[in-house]
């Protein structure tokens, strides 16, 4: 029943307490808006396979708690990660301000490739924005992150950011830039692509046989 | 390739069935003839004759129905009343068949011929509406059906009887089945029931024990086997929360006039937040303005985010400003620890327990004890000895899956956090989860890690079969239908011994170790 997929990527959501970082990945998985959310003690954890660009990428998603104090405890988590969401909340100038410092941790302590998006959550809260789009994106530019504005709300962008973060991923792999066989890059690769790596001959055979038809 | 012959359900559970057994015998007969050797199903040795003994022993279970067993030896037993007999002496509804009228069977058993007789020749039969004759459709015993089809004329073909047959067989299996559903479902009910009524009387009656004997004459009892045995088995809630504040204690003296100092200077502190100007507080130089104001702020959030399926902690719910006074005061008294996520739902159900300023002293001196303050400061050394002691136990108790969380690098910070932070009370239910703070004002934070490991047993075979991400996700999500019987038998299996040491001394050993450790080593970091 489980679909099969050809890379497994780690990816971590970051950012300050109460900017929506449990409801993005719910509304990621479940497409539906958790109104009734805890706030996340340590961490908790999604996975779903997306399709991109024809290649199935499972994504492993540690969601971690945005509590400054809980800092010393996620950041353990950090390790052999291949992508991140960034988020901070549109409405709080206070989530946007501490940005640098997650930031720094993500590339200290994930892989030295790590893809950022970075996610201005609560789209829809347009009338309390504190953080102007401009702003944003050119913080984004800046520091190298991709960017995008989110609403958990409504799903707006949301599917977009993680599968943005993905092909970019994808992109670097096809380019060389990163080794999947390198420890720690976070890239595994998928039951598919490890069936396809044991037996390269017959793979080889298979396609073979479809020129010659 | 027959299936064989079963026995006949007792009536009255599946009356509702036998339309859709009418007409699925009905359609099946007309699109799927199928061949069947014909002996298949009849006895392979012929029974001897006895009718009268049968006849009164038959008499004798069914009561009423003495006129109705003497129905079937008079006109169809002649060979199959052996089979017949331990099904019949067999089926434990029997007596209920004795309301049925008797003097409906012949007609219905025309009735039948006349059925089979139109569905095998194709024209529609409309099963008849009445419930007491489908009744006795119903009860009809699978192999007077043969033996009807043998007495019928011969122009009807042979086949066809077997296949009538065949799904008469087919659907008393069904029946059969349905039945048995049914029996065991009510049965669940009824031990359900008695379980619940038995649980009533046991709260009800402990109730006394803890408030006439028990808290009159704390110290002398809380020690004692009686007690402890009582205490395992869940404290009823109308005791729970004196017995869980004499049980945690108030090593710190806090007085209720102490709260209030505290809950006062919370809230000039709010005040003060909400107005432009910030007075300079000599006290809390430590910690910058914006800590606190982020502190503040972020209680605010997660009360709304606790428990929020309850709808009590929320704002403009009763237990709001409740909730917000007991952390408030909190963070005024322990500035150096402060608020930190996982407090709101401690105090949460502390509150549900217990009076605003027995709440407070409850929280402040169970945050006070060793295990959670190296939590709640995210001391993470600390907390790193308190996983590898519990690691510990998890070999001893369960090595297999030990391994297999090994095998993947799966930490037990990854779902104990969670656990510790919150006192169960975020991922299990409710209820549940007061029944674990009972044993945990106890047994100590012992019980804490003792309690992880029942999960974890519990859930051993499923887990087992996981992967990373799928473990991962079950213990930071645990299925809501956990049961509180289940975990306790579970959490009562595991032993918390390792090679005679307790947790109390395998922690020191491990407190030992790492300082040793440190002492070894300190010069080469150094360097």
């Amino acid at each position: 029943v489980s679909q099969s997929s050809d890379f497994l990527f780690k990816f971590l959501v970051i950012g300050n307490a109460g900017t929506g970082k449990s409801c993005l990945l719910h509304q990621f998985i479940e497409k539906k808006f958790k109104d009734d959310s805890n706030h996340t003690i340590g961490v908790e954890f999604g996975s779903k396979i997306i399709n991109v660009g024809g290649k199935y990428v499972k994504l492993q998603i540690w969601d971690t708690a945005g509590q400054e104090r809980f800092r010393s405890v996620t950041r353990s988590y950090y390790r052999g990660a291949a992508g991140a969401l960034l988020v901070y909340d549109i409405t709080s100038r206070e989530t946007y301000n501490a940005l640098t410092n997650w930031l720094t941790d993500a590339r200290m302590l994930a892989s030295q490739n790590i893809v950022i998006i970075l996610c201005g959550n609560k789209k829809d809260l347009d009338a309390d924005r504190e953080v102007t789009f401009l702003e944003a994106s050119r913080f984004a530019q800046e520091n190298e992150l991709m960017f995008l504005e989110t609403s958990a709300l409504t799903g707006e962008n949301v599917e977009e950011a993680f599968v943005q973060c993905a092909r970019k991923i994808l992109n670097k792999i096809e380019s060389g830039e990163l080794d999947p066989e390198r420890m720690g890059s976070g890239i595994q690769y998928g039951d598919a692509a490890l069936r396809q790596l044991r037996s390269p001959r017959r793979a080889q055979a298979q396609s073979a046989q479809e020129c010659g038809c | 390739g027959e299936p064989p012959a079963r026995a006949p359900a007792p009536l009255g559970f599946t009356d509702v069935n036998l339309n859709s057994r009418n007409t699925y015998e009905v359609s099946r007969r007309r699109s799927a003839p199928e061949h069947l050797p014909h002996g298949g199903t009849a006895p392979a040795a012929p029974a001897p004759p006895q009718e009268p003994a049968e006849r009164a022993r038959r008499a004798g279970i069914a009561g009423a129905g003495s006129s109705f067993a003497e129905f079937f030896t008079r006109n169809f037993f002649t060979k199959r009343t052996k089979e017949l007999k331990p099904a019949v002496q067999s089926a434990p509804g029997w007596k209920l068949f004795g309301k049925v009228p008797p003097r409906e069977n012949l007609p219905k058993d025309s009735k039948i011929i006349q059925q089979e007789y139109e569905a095998r020749t194709g024209r529609m039969y409309k099963p008849p509406p009445s419930s007491a004759r489908r009744k006795n459709i119903e009860f009809e015993p699978l192999s007077t059906t043969a033996l009807i089809l043998e007495d019928r004329p011969a122009n009807l073909p042979a086949k066809s009887v077997e296949e009538a047959l065949r799904h008469r067989q087919e659907y008393d299996e069904m029946v059969a089945e349905a039945k048995k559903r049914e029996i065991k479902e009510a049965h669940k009910r009824k031990k359900i029931m008695r379980e619940r009524f038995k649980q009533e009387e046991n709260i009800a009656s402990a109730m006394v024990i803890w408030v006439n004997e028990i808290l009159p004459n704390w110290e002398g009892m809380r020690a004692t086997r009686r007690v402890r045995e009582l205490w395992w088995q869940g404290l009823p809630p109308s005791v729970r929360g004196k017995v869980w504040s004499l049980a945690v204690g108030n090593e710190l003296n806090i007085t209720p006039e102490l709260y209030e100092i505290f809950l006062s200077r919370a809230k000039e502190r709010w005040k003060s937040f909400s107005e432009p100007s910030s007075e300079t507080d000599t006290e809390d130089a430590v910690a910058s303005v914006a800590d606190r104001e982020a502190s503040l702020e972020l209680i605010k959030l997660d009360i709304s985010r606790t428990f929020p399926s309850l709808y009590i902690f929320q704002k403009g719910g009763p237990y709001h400003d409740l909730l917000h006074s007991v952390l408030g005061a909190y963070t005024c008294y322990r500035p150096d620890v402060g608020y930190v996520q996982g407090m709101s739902f401690i105090a949460a159900v502390l509150i549900l327990n217990l009076e605003e300023a027995d709440a407070f002293i409850a929280f402040a001196n169970l945050l006070n004890k060793p295990c959670q303050l190296a939590f709640f400061r995210v001391d993470h050394s600390m907390m790193l000895k308190y996983f590898a002691a519990f690691e510990v136990f998890f070999e001893e108790n369960l090595p297999k899956l030990f391994l297999h969380f090994k095998s993947y690098s799966l930490t037990p910070d990854i779902y104990l956090i969670d656990w510790i932070f919150t006192l169960y009370s975020k991922s299990l239910p409710l209820d549940l989860a007061c029944r674990v703070w009972d044993v945990f004002c106890r047994d100590g934070e012992e019980f804490l890690f003792r309690t992880g490991l029942g999960i974890l047993r519990l859930y051993e075979d499923i887990l087992l079969q996981m992967d990373f991400i799928h473990i991962a996700q079950f213990l930071t999500k645990l299925p809501e239908d956990i049961t509180s019987e289940k975990l306790f038998s579970c959490i009562a299996a595991i032993q918390m011994q390792n090679s005679n040491k307790k947790w109390a001394q395998v922690f020191a050993s491990l407190m030992k170790d790492s300082k040793e450790g440190d002492k070894n080593h300190s010069p080469a970091l150094k360097s």
